[in-house]
Formats: structure tokens, sequence, C-alpha cells
């Protein structure tokens, strides 16, 4: 009884997360091992019989194994993009911190501007056929990089406030050049945001959708969420086959996730509280 | 050899003039204290000869060479930080030789020095602990290991032992000194701690707003302080002052009287001085004596350590005076004292504020 009164608002909110969180994934993971015709009610049932690897294979191979091109795409996107946005990110919240000059106030307001702004689609594109990276894969990055860069910058600046400044000075008397001093004193110290920002940047590059389809046309450019549409059209959609897709393609968000999961916490809440 | 030479050293922070003007001449060996009380400038002019601070006017030399524009790392400088600075990610071995990596030095000449540093500084079982594992005293220690490694020409100190507890300060105060013996360098330190000032210093330089007061060894500031400054500041607890209205001047002495003081001849300067001037009749609260004499109090408050006597005196002015007595002595406050001291110990201060010292 006493049990009862003390947990019951816990046992509420872990059912409502849940419902929220588990369900949808356990409506996925189902319809994925259905055949097309039980898959077309789209109810909540259990699957008739196991159709899961015969659904693998025709995703997979579908279209030329188109997949894998995107798997291999989405890879390379993430990889550089993150590796880009980590470095850049930090130099630029290590200078905004610690070096004032009156041009601060300007550069914050375009960090904050980059945040709130949402991008023009069509100038982009014009801007990219310009400089010829319309359609390439590095074109891509470099609109990643600059989507995400005033988030990382924000998270970066506010931890490197916490890293006391002497540290900067005593490197500098050890002898050490701006970029030593960035490179083996500060750098390695901002792990726990560096953690942060590439779980948070690599699941939303990897997941991103809209930015791919405007910017990267084309089959050889495909990258994960774009095959998607392999899958549905305007009068038919193999209901089996795409989440099927949907599954295969959660799976490295996923584990990047599940392996940095520890990490990212102490990242997010460092900076905020002075410890 | 590796001396320091500032002549004329002015820095300001936009209209704000921080350092106005230091001179100052050091030589090869010499411990040098900056005292002064917070906000005088005395650590923004440690940073200017390390080079963090750039320097608004004036020359700085170091070892015969002009360093105004040189950068930190060639100055032959190094410095050890209040709070340590040590680099939280690398071992106490990889902090000690972070300058020599830096410098490129050869890896077997590098281990040498790094165990040679850990050993003058007993801390060789400590070099693959990381700085957190480490107690306060200890990261000192590396922060000097990290100093002493460069072998530089001139070692700064920026307040390094006031985030250490009291019985570590001691500590750590004499192994400096002893450091300083067996280096022989010429080393910089900076403090508001007078006992620290007293006890390392060869020279002390005595900072009020920028603006050196005194610069001498530790005996002579505190037996013949160059002003008000420089007397109020050094020496714990603080000189006592009064005003006084001079009666007589003679060739050596001074005769002064005052509403708290009968009539007394003081050895002194009289050069400049009128009868009928006031002046600041300067006595510290160890050169009190409990005679019958020429200072008149009533007690506030007692504090009795066994082996001396503080009392708080309340003078006929209204001024409030500190007393050390010799031994122990039962007073009650409300009770009224009479005092004595040696005229030969008391200073006198001109209108202006500088010392009148019998020459």
């Amino acid at each position: 009884m006493s049990y009862l009164r003390r947990y019951w608002l816990s046992v509420v909110a872990i059912l409502v997360s849940g419902v929220v969180f588990l369900l949808p994934f356990a409506f996925i993971v189902l319809t994925a091992f259905k055949d097309q015709k039980q898959s077309a009610l789209r109810d909540f049932s259990w699957p008739d019989g196991n159709y899961l690897w015969s659904n693998i294979v025709e995703v997979v191979t579908t279209r030329n194994w188109m997949l894998l091109t995107a798997f291999i795409n989405s890879t390379i996107l993430t990889v550089a993009s993150v590796t880009l946005l980590v470095i850049f990110a930090a130099m630029v919240g290590f200078v905004l911190q610690r070096r004032k000059t009156r041009f601060n106030g300007l550069i914050e307001f375009l960090i904050l501007a980059g945040l709130m702004i949402p991008p023009a689609v069509v100038p982009t594109i014009w801007l990219l056929q310009g400089i010829g990276l319309f359609g390439k894969l590095h074109g891509m990055v470099l609109i990643e990089v600059a989507y995400g860069l005033p988030f990382s910058i924000i998270l970066y600046r506010a931890f490197i406030a916490t890293i006391p400044r002497e540290l900067d000075e005593a490197a500098i008397i050890d002898g050490a050049r701006p970029f030593d001093v960035f490179f083996r004193v500060i750098l390695p110290l901002l792990w726990p945001v560096t953690v942060t920002n590439i779980v948070v940047q690599s699941v939303a590059v990897f997941n991103d959708f809209t930015n791919p389809l405007y910017y990267l046309p084309g089959n050889a450019n495909a990258t994960v969420q774009l095959t998607l549409y392999n899958f549905q059209s305007q009068f038919q959609t193999s209901y089996n086959l795409l989440f099927t897709n949907i599954a295969l393609i959660t799976i490295p968000p996923l584990l990047v996730f599940l392996f940095f999961n520890r990490q990212i916490v102490a990242g997010m809440t460092a900076g905020a509280v002075k410890g | 050899m590796a001396g320091l030479e500032l002549k004329s050293l002015h820095k300001s922070y936009g209209e704000v003039e921080v350092i106005k003007g230091v001179d100052l001449s050091v030589t090869h060996g010499e411990f040098v204290v900056f005292v002064g009380p917070s906000g005088c400038g005395k650590s923004t002019l440690l940073r200017m000869i390390a080079g963090l601070e750039d320097i608004t006017g004036g020359e700085l030399w170091i070892a015969d060479k002009l360093c105004n524009a040189v950068e930190p790392r060639d100055r032959g400088i190094a410095m050890v930080f209040q709070n340590y600075a040590l680099y939280p990610h690398m071992t106490v071995y990889d902090n000690v030789g972070f300058g020599l990596k830096l410098a490129k030095t050869p890896k077997d000449v590098r281990d040498q020095k790094i165990r040679e540093a850990a050993k003058i500084l007993q801390m060789e079982h400590l070099l693959d602990r990381k700085p957190s594992q480490l107690s306060g005293g200890q990261r000192q220690r590396v922060a000097i290991g990290r100093a002493i490694v460069r072998q530089p020409e001139v070692f700064l100190f920026d307040e390094p032992l006031s985030n250490l507890d009291a019985a570590l300060r001691v500590d750590m105060r004499m192994e400096l000194a002893k450091l300083h013996q067996d280096l022989g360098a010429t080393m910089v330190y900076v403090t508001h701690d007078q006992v620290e000032a007293m006890t390392l210093a060869d020279k002390i330089v005595v900072l009020n707003g920028g603006v050196v007061q005194q610069v001498g060894a530790p005996i002579e500031l505190y037996q013949r302080p160059a002003n008000l400054f420089v007397a109020g500041f050094i020496g714990s607890p603080k000189m006592n002052f009064i005003s006084v209205t001079v009666e007589s001047v003679a060739a050596d002495t001074v005769t002064v009287a005052g509403k708290d003081l009968a009539t007394m001849a003081i050895p002194a300067d009289g050069t400049g001085i009128k009868p009928g001037d006031t002046v600041t009749l300067g006595i510290r609260p160890h050169d009190l004596l409990n005679q019958a004499g020429t200072i008149v109090g009533e007690v506030v408050l007692v504090e009795r350590l066994g082996n001396e006597t503080n009392i708080s005196l309340k003078l006929p002015s209204g001024a409030s005076w500190l007393v050390v007595l010799d031994g122990d002595h039962d007073m009650r406050s409300g009770q009224g004292v009479e005092l004595t001291f040696d005229p030969a110990r008391a200073i006198i201060f001109g209108a202006d504020g500088a010392a009148r010292h019998k020459r």
C-alpha cells in the first residue's frame, strides 16, 4: 500500500516513457518481420511468419545495391563533417573565449544568427553551382559543417570558460606557440564536450534527410535517409521493406549513442555549473 | 650576468594607469620580493616581466637583453602560478617535461633533466601520477619542478604559497629558501604575506598604487621605513601613529608634544621642520613599555597569550593603539594604563608622509 503511494508517479512515468519511446520501435521491428500483405494492414499484430531475411535481402539489393552506396556515402559524410566540426568549433570557441576584441559582439551575433535564421535552399544551391560543389559529397560536407557550427561553438565556448587561463599562460611560458597551446593543452581537456559534440552532430548528420535531398541529387550520391524513398510512392508503398530499411539504418546511430552514452551527460552539464 | 633591470616601466589599461614608472635593478642571484596591498600592481609587474602583459612604456632588461618585445619563451624566465596551473591530462613526468618537449630536447636529455629536478624536489615517486592525485604541497612542488627544468635566468613566483594551509606554507617557505641557495638563481616573488617577504627576501620592493614606495633589505624596511605607507605596511601588528605638534627643533632632535603625548625629544632629522608644525609620530606596538611615562590610555581589550599580552588602547584624543607587552599582564578593560617608549625607537614623519630619520 505504502509502496504504491510512494512510487505511483514513478510507475506512471516509466509506463508513459515506455509507450512513447519503445512502442514505435517495437512497431518498426514487428513490421520488418512481416510480408507485404500483412504489413499493408499497418496494425500492431504479431507477424504471421518470419520474412525478415528475405526483406533484408530485398532492401539491400534494391536498385543495384543502393543501400550499400548510401551507407558508404553517409559514413564519409558523417565522419568528415563531424571531424571538421569538432576542430573548427573548438578553435572558434577557444579564440572567442580567450581573446577579447571589439569584434566579439558581432561574431557572437553571427553565431546566434546561424542558429536562428532558417537556411535558404535556393541561394545555397546557386552558390554551390557557382563554385562547382553542387551535387558533390565534399560540398555536402561543407554544408553540414556550416549548419552544425553555431551549436558546437556555443557548447565549446561555455566549457572553455571553465578552463583556467593560467593553464594557457603556463604553456606559453613553457614555450608553447598558439597551436601548441590549443592542440596539446586545451583540446585534450575538452574531451567531455568533444564526445557530446561527436554524438549530437554525428546523429544529426547521419539522420539528415532534407539537406541531402536538396543538395545531393543523383543515385550515386544517395545517403541512407534517401533510400527510404525506394519503397514508398504515390500509389504503392511496401511497408515491410520500408520498415526493414528503417530498422537497418537506425543501427549505426544507436551504436554511437550506446558507446558514448555515459560520457555525453558530463559534456552537456559541464560548463553549466562550475565544479 | 643574469640580472634584471626595470627602467621607468609603465602599464596602462586604456585610460587607467596601473604601473606608474617603476625603476628597479636586481643583481644576479638576488631574491626579490614584491609586496603591497591588493591591487597595487605587484602581480601585473611580475606578469610584465614574464611577458604575459604588454609593456606600455619603459624598458625591461633581462640578463643584458632588452626584452620589451621578446616572446615569453625566449626571455629565459620560468613562472610558478598561485593555482599551480598544472596540465590536468598529463602525468607529473609530462608536466615537468612539457617545456623541454616543446623545445624538441632529445629524449634522453629530457629524461635526465626531469629526474634531476624530481630529485631536487624529492618527488621521484610521484612522476607517474596525474595532478588530481596529488596534494596541494605536491602540486606546488611539481609546478616548481616545471620551472627548474627550464634552467631559467630568472624565476618568477606569483603568490605560490597562498593556496596552501598554514603548516605546509611554513615548510614550503623554507624549501624555497633552500632552493634559492642551491640554485643560486635570480628569483622574483610576489606576495601579500609579510612573513614570507621578511624571511625569504634579500630585497623587498614595497608597491602601492603602481608606485615603488621603498626598496631595501627586510630589516632596513622594518627599522627605517621611508614613509608612512611602508611604516604601516611592514611589521605586524601595524605601527601606531599619532599626530603631534613640534615644540622645538635642534640639530639632531625634534621635540614634540600632543594631546596624547607629554613633551618628548625624538632623535630625527629636523631639516625643514619648524616649531608649530604638525607631524606624525610612529611607534611600533612592541616598542611600548608598561612603565609610568609619557602616554596615558584606557584599556579596551586584552588578549593574554602567555608569552605576550596584546592590548587595545584608547588614547585621550580617541585614537586607538595596539600595544604588545612581553610576558603576562593581568589587565582589565576600562582600566587606565601608563606607557613609555625609547625615543630612539620612534619615527617622525613630516607632513608629506616622508620619514625623518636621524642622519
